[in-house]
């Protein structure tokens, strides 16, 4: 348009007035903003700031002139036109023009300043919209005054478009920061223009009516009241749709977020649940795991995904599983699905555990999957060993326990016969025998109950670590034994050396010593003619080792499997063990964290104990 | 018919010599033999057949019902009267014990008369 003006080609202007409605000020001033905007754009400040300063002064001085019908110069300052289109004055621009300059230049200077969006901004675009889009609205149907607001000086054609573009530009370019949804600001943008074309059309038919002495309005029905009720309703409509407008993509929002935060909740509750959850296809194909089944399976995610689930299982499942499939779909026949049962299951190590499946059938839209809730139940299954275990070793020592002890009484119940008997004859001497004999079945009783109550006191007793002086420990329990008979044949050596100390629980670590020693004496063989106890203990690969060796009688092969268990006597005519000895050795070295076991000599016996090393 | 020969197995040595003694003063005819274990009582069996057996159930080195299956599978003739003596009065004891068709009694510790009395009649019988 600048270009046009400079040019002043008259014969044009003669044909196309119309090409002139933007005076030369006008297009300047849009040269102007449009620089602004672009600099502003690519993040200059002040100098797009000190390019709008102008624009805005002029449109203020141009907006003042129409309000105190004054001439400040301006309009022809800088060019005289040589053709004067739709303006009172050569060059004045149209107060609307002038206010959309104002506004036009305030929105983008702070625009400019901030370099982001604001309310302000979008206020002041869409300000600037409404009269520029009321002034083209004008244009295409006639309605003067939308681009004419005093006699003679109009809105031009190509102003309104400039301004349109601009009042869009403030509004819809960064609105992110003020938080609006397009599409309400859209619609808010036409209720505003259309409300504000219906002022103007009212005013223009007051006008209108004022100019030639008529009143569209009178008794009975008439053509404006028609007129204002139909404008009104359709008024109404159009605000209701820019109402909905607003709502529904609020609620669409709202209903996303809460889709998206109850899938991610699920997605969490899966994710962090103990169990392993795997869905697969038909055909066998795992779909789906949860982090559970990484853990319980020791494979990735993505090592899983897109596989046969027989990967998961040993056989014969993983040779069986395609089948089961198959079999399911053509017979409906369920073995496992929605049964659920304890199974194998394969590590990516190689491992096989026991594992609870519970399979379930989900016939979803794209067809049938299947998914399998895993819980991996080693630990349990071994507890539950354990408790057998334990509990047929109580049961066993109920049934021993109740069998030995009442064997020293029936056999003294009959002695106690033949002592009576023996009393009625006189036979004194073999009277005292029989009191030895009943005095031997109650010292073995005495000693079986003694055993039972250190079994119980192992299996209850707490006690705290303490440091122990092995040397001295093994020279009292050698001590100790001095009542056995034979004690004194026997050489007994102490091997262990004096600084060897270790932290352990004293009074069970002096249970396993006494019956280690007790049972070398015990089983010495009388024929031996140097019989011999030797005791050792060395640090050994970060355990104790503690080892008790003797020339003894030494265990037949037949029965050494049968070595620490409860209520096994190995060794015939020699009646007066409970048992329960080895047993009781055994279960305080367990309960100490080490093992007990035992090694055939060419001659005798060794018995090793292993601890570990507190040291 | 009187019991000529009896043989007693038991590890126990008050046990044997209660047998012993209460033997005796039944019969003083009856021969005694002793075995300690399951072992000694297979050996003793070998070198011949007594008219009775008491048989203790819990003993080292082979035990009363080790025993009686290893009897029944290696022995075709058995003694004929074979007495359980044991300080176990538990019934699952006795019917183990009673399944093998040589068993004929069951008793409890210690023994006495009667028992012998008992086993003179299953003999006759």
């Amino acid at each position: 348009m600048v270009a046009l003006w400079l040019a002043e080609p008259a014969g044009l202007a003669a044909r196309h007035p119309f090409l002139f409605g933007m005076k030369f000020n006008a297009a300047l001033a849009f040269v102007v903003v449009g620089a602004a905007l672009l600099l502003a754009t690519r993040g200059l400040r002040r100098l797009p700031a000190l390019m709008l300063l102008p624009v805005f002064l002029y449109g203020a001085l141009a907006l003042s002139q129409h309000l105190f019908g004054i001439d400040a110069g301006i309009d022809t300052l800088l060019d005289r036109p040589f053709v004067d289109i739709g303006t009172s004055r050569p060059g004045r621009i149209a107060p609307n023009t002038a206010l959309c300059f104002m506004l036009v230049s305030l929105a983008l200077f702070l625009r400019a300043v901030r370099q982001r969006g604001d309310i302000a901004q979008v206020a002041l675009g869409f300000t600037t919209f409404i009269v520029a889009a009321a002034a083209l609205v004008g244009y295409a149907i006639g309605l003067e005054f939308a681009h004419d607001w005093v006699r003679f000086t109009r809105m031009s054609f190509q102003s309104a478009s400039c301004f349109a573009a601009l009042g869009l530009v403030l509004v819809f370019a960064g609105p992110q920061a003020t938080g609006y949804y397009r599409l309400t600001l859209a619609g808010v943008l036409g209720l505003a223009t259309y409300l504000l074309l219906l002022a103007m059309t009212y005013y223009e038919l007051e006008r209108y009516e004022a100019s030639f002495g008529i009143t569209f309005s009178g008794d009975g029905p008439n053509a404006r009241a028609t007129l204002s009720s139909l404008v009104l309703i359709s008024g109404l409509l159009y605000g209701a749709l820019v109402a909905h407008l607003y709502v529904s993509p609020r609620r669409a929002r709202r209903m996303a977020l809460d889709l998206a935060e109850s899938r991610a909740r699920l997605a969490a509750i899966i994710d962090n649940a103990v169990d392993g959850i795997v869905t697969i296809d038909e055909r066998g194909i795992v779909l789906t795991v949860n982090a559970a089944c990484t853990r319980i399976f020791g494979y990735a995610d993505g090592e899983m995904i897109g596989r046969n689930v027989k990967m998961l299982m040993p056989e014969p499942y993983h040779g069986e599983h395609d089948r089961y499939l198959s079999s399911y779909r053509r017979t409906g026949e369920a073995k496992i699905i929605g049964i659920g049962r304890e199974v194998e299951g394969r590590r990516k190590d190689g491992t096989t555990f026991p594992l609870e499946l519970a399979v379930a059938r989900l016939d979803v839209n794209g067809g049938t999957i299947y998914s399998g809730i895993v819980r991996d139940i080693s630990g349990r299954k071994a507890s539950e060993q354990a408790l057998i275990e334990t509990n047929a070793e109580l049961e066993e020592f109920a049934y021993r326990t109740s069998h030995d002890l009442r064997s020293p009484i029936a056999s003294s119940l009959g002695l106690l016969g033949i002592s009576r008997d023996m009393l009625a004859e006189g036979d004194l001497a073999g009277l005292g025998q029989m009191l030895q004999r009943m005095e031997r079945n109650f010292r073995r009783l005495d000693h079986l109950i003694q055993n039972i109550l250190t079994v119980t006191r192992n299996r209850l007793m707490e006690e705290e670590d303490g440091p122990i002086d092995l040397r001295r420990l093994v020279g009292e329990a050698a001590d100790a034994l001095s009542h056995l008979d034979d004690v004194r044949r026997i050489r007994i050596e102490n091997h262990v050396p004096p600084e060897l100390t270790i932290v352990s629980k004293p009074s069970k670590f002096q249970v396993i010593v006494g019956n280690m020693l007790s049972n070398a004496v015990k089983y010495h063989d009388p024929k031996e003619a140097e019989p011999r106890i030797d005791i050792r203990a060395f640090r050994h690969a970060g355990k104790l080792r503690l080892t008790v060796e003797d020339n003894g009688l030494g265990i037949p092969p037949a029965s050494r499997h049968l070595l620490f268990q409860m209520f096994k006597r190995l060794h015939p005519n020699r009646s007066f063990g409970s048992g329960l000895g080895l047993y009781i050795l055994k279960k305080t070295a367990q309960s100490l964290g080490g093992t007990a076991f035992y090694e055939a000599r060419d001659k005798g016996s060794r018995f090793i104990i292993e601890l570990p090393d507190g040291e | 018919m009187k019991i000529t020969s009896i043989l007693v197995v038991d590890d126990d040595e008050n046990d044997q010599f209660i047998c012993e003694y209460t033997i005796r003063k039944f019969d003083p005819s009856i021969r005694v033999v002793k075995a300690f274990d399951g072992t000694e009582a297979l050996d003793a069996l070998r070198a011949g057949t007594p008219d009775a057996i008491i048989l203790d159930i819990n003993m080292p080195v082979m035990n009363g019902f080790e025993f009686l299956d290893r009897y029944a599978q290696e022995f075709e003739v058995h003694a004929p009267v074979v007495a359980m003596l044991t300080s176990s009065h538990l019934g699952k004891d006795r019917e183990r014990a009673m399944r093998y068709s040589f068993v004929k009694s069951y008793f409890e510790k210690p023994l006495q008369a009667d028992h012998l009395r008992v086993m003179t009649d299953l003999l006759e019988a």
